[in-house]
């Protein structure tokens, strides 16, 4: 008897837990947040972060990857950013000039600025620094770096480059100045040690983990208004935990339930729960484009009639949806730039761009050549709306008369398959925002990068662009590379599209631009 | 005993070296290479092939296997690519929160199942034995990751309890430890326990119709002393064997359940090693759940030993 009662009771307290489970966020938290928006900034406190991947290293010279952005903000700084429009500003530099020739560059440093370390920067660690970064920056072409004094640097270019203030500035690839004895004794696969000017400082790695950042007590912020990427930074947190959280379901959970103060990379699936829980805000930030890559070497799409009758056919309106699941997380516009991005952003080639034009189609692929064979498409479920991407232009290109078949792989066997020119026809990838043209790597011919872009004309803008006198002249050339793009089609771009992180309301201040931001951040509980 | 362990151990040798060149050639015949993964998917096709030139990995494949043994033999599994520490640090460092989880999952598992098994055995053919059974039945069924998140959503969302994620070491203080490894542990304890309990009753019936038990019983033994200290040693054997595989899958690796609490163990350190194609990792990990494996099934096998005198080990 006694056990029947205690079965009975188990089971109806797991019934009542999951009916709780059930109903959703009817019940707010108990913990009330009734503090005022803005006002006082509250100081103190740990920032819980709960990141998807971990980086393998926090030295951002050597890579692109987004997981060392991230969290290589917080401690380091370059000699100059961006501001909220994606112009380049000072950070470091207290000021910089580049001479009418576009071929040096004067940086005066700020003084008293410190590392981590307590050293004090000088114009022997930024040349240190910035002889590394240029390691992986072979578009800077011969170039030398020369002190002048103490505080000031003087950039010498063999060619004129209209662009070189934006590599400088370019966060995807920050050119982070570091201790000269940090830069020069870093190995193939990053610094050993972690040292910045940034508002925060590295404290410890636990791998897989969480990487911990604390308050930089002597950090000396710049004295300019805060604008974008810019201007004064403090730390208002005393430390940040930069957790890596690989399942997109537990970093919603750990929001929801409080553990995390920021949530990055939220599933799409996932936006109405998290709507639904009044102390969590979401966060929907541009990320870049979905380009669809085609084999430029090898099979049907060497001939552009293929290409642009693949573009005739399709319906961005239908892939985005499919990848993005809704209108607020995309942008159809045939621009590789960033409405916000003024100083490059245009829709030159718009006229190609979503044509939806099945008879077109068919009649180009006719010209074209096409006999039936089987066209194969790259793919991977490790990024659901690459796959989303394929599947709807698969469907599409079917209604064409084209035979096309997915090859579904795990990313990294993609990253690889995609090198073989005899292995597919296309493939889908995002490309994030970046400050310059020659920084989409599929433009250029000489990169050879996968799909194998080879247009004259692209190449003769792309060089025309990087020795233009001025920024307007260097913008009407990018108009025209982009008129070619859409008419050559290296890559077809479907269109800008958004990310989605979530926040607690506790958390003030938080930004993002290029990537989250956690400095002049707080945490009001 | 100590022959038959040195035996034991000695047989281990050729099992590792069939592991180890399965392991290396399947992980570098699968696409992908690991400097593409580390430098992102913008970099070129120079930059990637000057990373790995850097990283040794345009050497011969026959080459690579060759020193990798070599400094294998000499308990040197190499160093990881990604994560830049020694693969024997990593493996140590990610060993502790699967210890901890399999250790408290087998005691979830082992406080449920025992009883439950035991008790429908006991009770067979009635209600109660039905009713065990369907659960554990449904316990089977169930996929590890759902009851996680159910988990999850009710104790670390809804009510607040426990920590939805993450991890905390034993150093940090007891609480702080476990505080983050009770629902893991209950998820992956009950799934483990509806085996353990099914196995416990049918060992139990078996043994319970033996004609020993019915002389303990006409004796007039209590019947706690009958069910536990005569019946209950002797079912035990089947039950020490499921016991050990349970606590070796737990311990190589709860996969979905680190996943899905964020626990930095085992599984997850594969995982990752995987997507990463970081080759030592792979290899030297795999290798090390081998030998614990091996050394699992080793202790059982003494422990049959111990719990049943019959079992001599030595004269085999």
């Amino acid at each position: 008897m006694k056990v029947k009662t205690k079965v009975g009771g188990l089971l109806l307290l797991m019934m009542v837990l999951i009916l709780a489970a059930c109903n959703g966020n009817s019940e707010p938290e108990a913990e009330g947040s009734e503090q005022g928006s803005g006002g006082e900034v509250k100081t103190g406190g740990t920032l819980e972060v709960a990141y998807p991947t971990q980086p393998q290293t926090l030295d951002p010279h050597g890579t692109t990857a987004e997981a060392t952005r991230d969290a290589a903000k917080v401690i380091y700084e370059g000699l100059v950013t961006i501001n909220e429009n994606y112009e380049v500003i000072p950070q470091l530099a207290d000021s910089f000039e580049v001479s009418d020739d576009n071929k040096n560059v004067t940086f005066k440093l700020r003084e008293g600025v410190l590392f981590h370390n307590g050293k004090e920067m000088t114009s022997a660690d930024v040349i240190a620094s910035m002889q590394k970064w240029a390691k992986s920056k072979p578009e800077l072409g011969e170039h030398e770096w020369v002190a002048a004094d103490d505080y000031t640097v003087e950039l010498k270019l063999s060619q004129p480059s209209s662009l070189i203030m934006y590599f400088l500035a370019d966060v995807g690839n920050l050119a982070a100045i570091m201790p000269k004895e940090v830069a020069e004794s870093a190995e193939a696969t990053g610094a050993k040690e972690y040292i910045g000017t940034g508002p925060f400082q590295f404290v410890e790695w636990k791998q897989d983990e969480v990487i911990q950042f604390k308050k930089f007590e002597d950090y000396v912020p710049d004295e300019d208004a805060t604008d974008g990427l810019g201007g004064k930074k403090e730390a208002f947190v005393d430390a940040i935990n930069w957790r890596f959280v690989p399942d997109a379901s537990t970093r919603v959970n750990g929001l929801m339930s409080g553990q995390y103060h920021f949530a990055h990379m939220l599933s799409y699936d996932s936006i109405p729960q998290v709507e639904s829980n009044p102390q969590v805000e979401v966060d929907v930030w541009p990320y870049g484009i979905e380009g669809l890559v085609f084999n430029k070497k090898e099979g049907l799409f060497t001939d552009v009639k293929a290409r642009q009758a693949v573009n005739s056919a399709l319906d961005m309106e239908v892939i985005m949806s499919s990848a993005f699941t809704g209108e607020d997380y995309y942008n159809l516009d045939p621009s590789l730039f960033l409405e916000s991005q003024t100083d490059w952003y245009t829709d030159a080639g718009k006229e190609n761009y979503n044509q939806k034009d099945v008879d077109k189609a068919k009649q180009l692929l006719e010209e074209a050549g096409y006999n039936g064979e089987e066209i194969i498409i790259l793919t991977s479920r490790d990024y659901e709306h690459h796959y989303n991407a394929a599947v709807a232009t698969q469907q599409q290109l079917e209604e064409i008369g084209m035979n096309v078949k997915l090859d579904v792989y795990d990313w990294p066997t993609l990253l690889e398959r995609r090198n073989d020119p005899g292995a597919y026809h296309m493939f889908y990838t995002g490309f994030s925002t970046t400050f310059t043209p020659h920084q989409f790597v599929f433009l250029d011919s000489g990169t050879a990068w996968p799909g194998w872009t080879n247009n004259a004309e692209i190449d003769r803008l792309l060089d025309e662009i990087n020795v233009a006198a001025s920024q307007d002249e260097a913008k009407e050339l990018y108009a025209q590379l982009q008129q070619v793009m859409w008419e050559d089609l290296p890559v077809i771009n479907t269109g800008t599209n958004s990310r989605v992180s979530g926040y607690s309301k506790d958390l003030k201040g938080y930004t993002n631009l290029s990537g989250p931001n956690f400095w002049n951040v707080s945490i009001n509980q | 005993m100590k022959a038959y362990i040195l035996k034991r151990l000695l047989s281990m040798i050729p099992v590792l070296l069939i592991v180890a060149i399965f392991v290396f050639f399947l992980i570098h015949m699968i696409p992908g290479d690991p400097a593409a993964v580390m430098l992102g998917p913008e970099a070129t096709p120079e930059e990637v092939e000057s990373l790995k030139e850097e990283l040794g990995l345009n050497l011969p494949i026959y080459q690579q296997f060759f020193e990798w043994s070599l400094h294998a033999l000499q308990g040197d599994l190499g160093n990881s690519l990604y994560m830049n520490q020694p693969v024997l640090d990593a493996f140590t460092s990610h060993l502790g929160p699967t210890l901890s989880l399999a250790l408290l999952a087998q005691g979830v598992s082992i406080f449920l199942a025992i009883p439950i098994g035991v008790l429908a055995a006991r009770k067979r053919g009635t209600g109660i034995d039905r009713t065990f059974m369907i659960i554990a039945m449904l316990g089977m069924s169930i996929p590890s990751f759902l009851l996680a998140l159910l988990l999850m959503l009710v104790f670390g969302v809804q009510l607040n309890w426990l920590p939805v994620a993450g991890y905390t070491s034993l150093s940090e203080g007891l609480w702080e430890h476990l505080k983050y490894l009770i629902l893991p542990a209950i998820s992956l304890g009950t799934i483990q326990a509806a085996v353990i309990a099914r196995m416990t009753r049918s060992s139990m019936i078996d043994i319970l119709s033996m004609n020993f038990i019915k002389t303990a019983k006409a004796k007039g033994l209590k019947q706690k002393v009958v069910i536990y200290k005569h019946a209950f040693r002797n079912a035990l054997i089947p039950i020490l064997t499921i016991l050990g595989e349970t606590f070796g899958a737990l311990i190589t690796g709860a996969v979905v359940t680190e996943t899905v609490f964020n626990l930095p163990g085992i599984g997850q350190l594969v995982i990752n090693a995987i997507t990463r194609r970081d080759y030592a990792v792979i290899q030297g990990t795999i290798l090390l759940i081998a030998v614990t494996y091996l050394f699992l099934n080793l202790i059982i096998d003494l422990l049959y030993g111990l719990v049943d005198p019959r079992v001599r080990l030595n004269r085999k």
